[in-house]
């Protein structure tokens, strides 16, 4: 790889630096000694052990890991087969433009439009079925919707850069097409479906719009419930739940990491 | 295909990993759902209830009346709870569109302890739809020591140039702060006539263009400023203020002169309410004057509740800020829902937001 | 790809299989159909939805009085009860240029930063990846408060400025400008980051090489060996960094200390405060119709550049 000019390199790591700077102010107020405010007192864990016993943020939180979860694994499978349907088929011209449209809709969407319409299809289904109804299994449909289009987003662009080579080498040596998806278009596409589930499952835990809209007793997640208490005050607490939050995210892209890199080693 | 016989495995599994994990542990009957502001009851108190009645109490909470109602009617909110807590400003809607049913006075005998300025309201007249539950007003929050005359305290601190004490906060709400430029020009905040609201949005727009100005929060985010000393001054809700502001003897906290919106924060149940019986139980309950005394002494607000005054901490019942004296209380208005009106006010706060 | 004709369909060959055109795209349609009438279903039929609310009026108290009116679309262009007011008009234009200098910030910085990471050992290079896109993954409102605590008048930021004289003594970098873009770029900063290192990545540096072996001066030798097959990259970056830069309001606001509305804030208060369903749609309509006006403008410069590419690259 060539060299880098040093210019370069000081302003890649100044922004990353910069990216980081807000985070570390939160990290290192979580362990103050000061539940508001922004001079420092002493150093403390008190606020995690704080967190630790209130139950209302154990519920809260297991409502988030559920709903991102679930979310995920329905939107990564409808997703990998709309991005396969897209681009290994022959559709014409105008079929491709109407998917590409419908498909890509959301990307392009202002989060609180697609709250808004959300809402309006809810309060219609609703009349026909309970099931649809503030709550989890309303709040997993609303996060599916919009997660579902960056997931296609990502596995098409992997599909992309696979090409069509292997697949009709493949083909010309007799293979079925159960044999081509299992041994050779999947294990080649995995790390896109990696990463297209990683998309959406920060997508997922980010979200506060859309769960707050389709959310019901007992089913409040992680942002709403931060949201709620930035809106009382700041305190520690909230410094020590993100915190929280930020480490937990570490670990999950860095053990991602660490999966997806076994994977293409094999 | 085996993916596809995976997928349709997985999809099929779903909906039983979701009731698994979906409390349907007690039966409607068993708890009362509450909808009300944040901070608003205090732990023990919900604690002796459920001792009392037998039923567990749920409660969630909201910031702001708009997403209570957002909540409830597009997002099907209403079936989901039995008590609803909101502001006065709300309930004519609430009624109006159905949402809520009226009380059953025999279930609810502790209604006769509502002080008589409470138990008629403009808003609701003879409580058929509502109980009070907390009062108060919406005024400024100062440091005594940026002021020349702290005793004085009026709207123009805010919106007269010359008499801005240093950094301050407006509230991020059109008809408080836009109610509040009113009642400096001596309108009624519930004026909907387009130039005198658009006079008072004149006002609130040099205020904001003052680089003493530091924007618009919300009540909290006022008193913050305030207890860090970011800001001198601030629009707040009176229990906020003094809850926070109780450990520092510079802090405090006045309607103004020229007066100022009181609100009354009610309790309802709501029309499809799973558990009415639990609902009115609930009320009554709150409405008892020991716990509406518990209630009050918890969250620094006033009871509407006469017989609950003798067992309110003394100093908060000295405390004018909490129990405004008679001649302040003239001063005070109620803020009315204003219907389509509310076009005009929604007009002059996106201008005043835009330039 | 051949054909030939038959009794009952096409005949294709495609990607190495011979097929009847109609049962690969059955077969295909069966790929496609859940997650198509998923978001049609759920996005495309509610959206539609909002056009017809955008039409019709107001009723007190936050209903629908189900009568036609072009009002609202025509108060979004400023036409309001004083008569007409330039206020929307700023609004749009304020979102506009907020979103356009983030956009553009962003852009610049995503260089050195793609660049960068292009250059570590292969291995780490998802390290250096998931190290910019775990600030993603918390909460976006508690990141601009963390801002806010950095930028109090306490901090050495704030003091640095004063010192400089940029602001009064006393003063904060929060609330003001300078928060506000802060705010923005690093929240966006992955989105545009993301896709132009995909296209860093696979570079084809001997292009570069090339270039440089016939002497074209450093600037000649970026513009039309380097930025040239980074050009796809480019127009995914500003398309998905401007789009939700436009329809983002939280972060301005807190930052801005709420002193000024974008789009996003307006379309919020009359979902919100204002109880103005019809009018809050209409914003959304035109905010929907910026966006999509700015996603066709890059496809076509796509278009355009992808065919020129070719000539461009060989250079």
């Amino acid at each position: 790889m060539k060299r880098l000019h040093p210019a370069l390199y000081v302003a890649a790591l100044a922004t990353i630096l910069v990216i980081y700077l807000p985070l570390l102010a939160v990290a290192a107020f979580s362990i103050n000694d000061a539940e508001r405010g922004f001079v420092w007192y002493g150093f403390t864990l008190k606020w995690y052990g704080q967190l630790w016993h209130d139950q209302r943020v154990r519920q809260v939180t297991v409502n988030t890991l559920l709903l991102a979860g679930a979310s995920t694994v329905i939107s990564t499978i409808i997703g990998t087969l709309l991005a396969l349907g897209m681009d290994r088929f022959p559709w014409p011209r105008r079929v491709r433009t109407m998917l590409d449209g419908v498909v890509y809709l959301p990307v392009v969407t202002p989060d609180i439009i697609i709250a808004a319409s959300l809402v309006a299809a809810f309060a219609l289904l609703r009349t026909l079925s309970s099931f649809f109804d503030p709550g989890l299994p309303a709040m997993i449909i609303g996060h599916v919707t919009f997660q579902v289009s960056f997931v296609t987003l990502v596995v098409r662009s992997r599909l992309a850069v696979i090409g069509t080579n292997l697949e009709e080498a493949a083909r010309d040596l007799y293979a079925s097409t159960p044999y081509l998806m299992r041994r050779i278009l999947l294990p080649l596409l995995l790390p896109g479906i990696l990463g297209g589930a990683m998309l959406a499952l920060v997508l997922s835990l980010d979200d506060f719009v859309i769960s707050f809209f389709t959310s019901g007793p007992q089913s409040t997640t992680l942002p709403i419930h931060i949201y709620g208490e930035l809106r009382r005050g700041l305190t520690a607490r909230t410094h020590a739940l993100s915190t929280i939050i930020l480490l937990a995210t570490v670990l999950l892209v860095l053990a991602l990491q660490r999966l997806s890199r076994r994977q293409t080693d094999q | 295909m085996r993916l596809f016989t995976k997928i349709v495995l997985s999809l099929a599994a779903l909906p039983l990993l979701l009731t698994g994990c979906s409390d349907r542990g007690s039966s409607p009957a068993q708890t009362v759902n509450v909808f009300m502001y944040s901070e608003y009851i205090g732990d023990d108190l919900v604690e002796q209830f459920e001792q009392e009645t037998g039923l567990t109490v749920r409660i969630d909470v909201y910031e702001n009346t708009e997403e209570m109602l957002a909540k409830l009617k597009q997002a099907g909110g209403e079936k989901l709870y039995d008590v609803l807590v909101a502001s006065n400003e709300a309930v004519p809607g609430l009624i109006k569109l159905g949402l809520v049913q009226p009380l059953d006075h025999a279930a609810i005998p502790n209604l006769s302890h509502i002080s008589d300025e409470f138990n008629d309201p403009a808003y609701d007249r003879g409580m058929k739809h509502s109980a009070p539950y907390q009062w108060g007003t919406v005024g400024l929050m100062f440091r005594k020591d940026k002021l020349a005359n702290p005793q004085d305290i009026s709207w123009a601190l805010l919106f007269e140039a010359d008499q801005q004490p240093g950094r301050f906060v407006m509230m991020d709400s059109m008809r408080d702060t836009l109610g509040a430029a009113l009642k400096y020009r001596g309108e009624s905040m519930n004026s909907v006539d387009p130039q005198k609201v658009k006079a008072a949005g004149e006002l609130v727009l040099a205020a904001k263009r003052s680089s003493k100005c530091l924007g618009f929060e919300g009540g909290v985010g006022g008193v913050n400023k305030i207890k860090t000393g970011e800001a001198d001054l601030a629009m707040v809700y009176n229990g906020d203020a003094i809850r926070e502001g109780r450990d520092n003897p510079n802090i405090g906290y006045a309607v103004p002169k020229e007066g100022g919106d009181i609100w009354v924060d009610v309790m309802l149940v709501l029309g499809k309410a799973p558990n009415a019986g639990g609902a009115h139980r609930f009320i009554n309950f709150i409405l008892d004057p020991q716990n509406g005394a518990k209630l009050s002494n918890y969250n620094r607000y006033a009871t509407p509740n006469k017989d609950s005054l003798p067992l309110i901490r003394a100093e908060d019942r000295a405390n004018p800020a909490i129990y405004p004296p008679a001649e302040v209380m003239k001063t005070l208005e109620l803020l009315h829902t204003l219907g389509n009106d509310i076009r005009v006010y929604d007009e002059v706060w996106t201008s005043v937001k835009s330039r | 790809m051949s054909r030939a004709e038959h009794a009952t369909g096409s005949v294709i060959v495609w990607h190495g299989q011979m097929k009847r055109r109609r049962a690969l795209l059955l077969r295909g349609g069966l790929y496609v159909g859940v997650g198509l009438l998923w978001l049609v279903l759920f996005l495309a039929l509610p959206a539609l939805l909002l056009v017809v609310i955008a039409m019709i009026q107001r009723g007190p108290y936050g209903t629908f009085v189900w009568e036609l009116t072009t009002e609202n679309l025509t108060r979004t262009m400023g036409w309001g009860m004083f008569g007409w007011s330039a206020d929307t008009l700023r609004i749009l234009g304020r979102t506009i240029t907020v979103a356009s200098v983030t956009t553009a910030v962003n852009l610049v910085l995503s260089f050195p930063l793609a660049f960068f990471i292009a250059s570590r050992p292969r291995r780490s290079r998802m390290a250096w990846l998931a190290l910019i896109i775990v600030p993603c993954c918390t909460n976006m409102v508690v990141r601009a408060y963390a801002w806010m605590l950095v930028l109090s008048p306490q901090f050495p930021p704030s003091r640095a400025a004063q010192a400089l004289g940029w602001i009064d003594d006393g003063a904060g970098l929060y609330p003001g400008p300078l928060a506000v873009y802060l705010g923005m770029i690093t929240t966006l900063l992955p989105f545009t980051v993301l896709p132009i290192y995909t296209n860093v990545e696979r570079l084809d540096w001997s292009l570069v090489e090339a270039a440089s072996d016939l002497y074209a001066s450093r600037w000649r030798v970026f513009r039309h060996a380097i930025l040239a097959q980074i050009r796809p990259g480019l127009v995914a970056a500003i398309v998905l960094t401007f789009i939700p830069a436009m329809g983002m309001f939280v972060i301005p606001k807190l930052l801005g200390g709420s002193k000024y509305m974008l789009v996003g804030d307006l379309i919020q208060q009359q979902f919100g405060e204002s109880r103005d369903y019809p009018y809050g749609a209409a914003l959304s309509l035109v905010l929907m119709a910026m966006t999509l006006l700015g996603l066709w403008l890059s496809r076509r410069y796509f278009r355009k550049s992808s065919e020129s590419r070719g000539g461009e690259a060989a250079l």
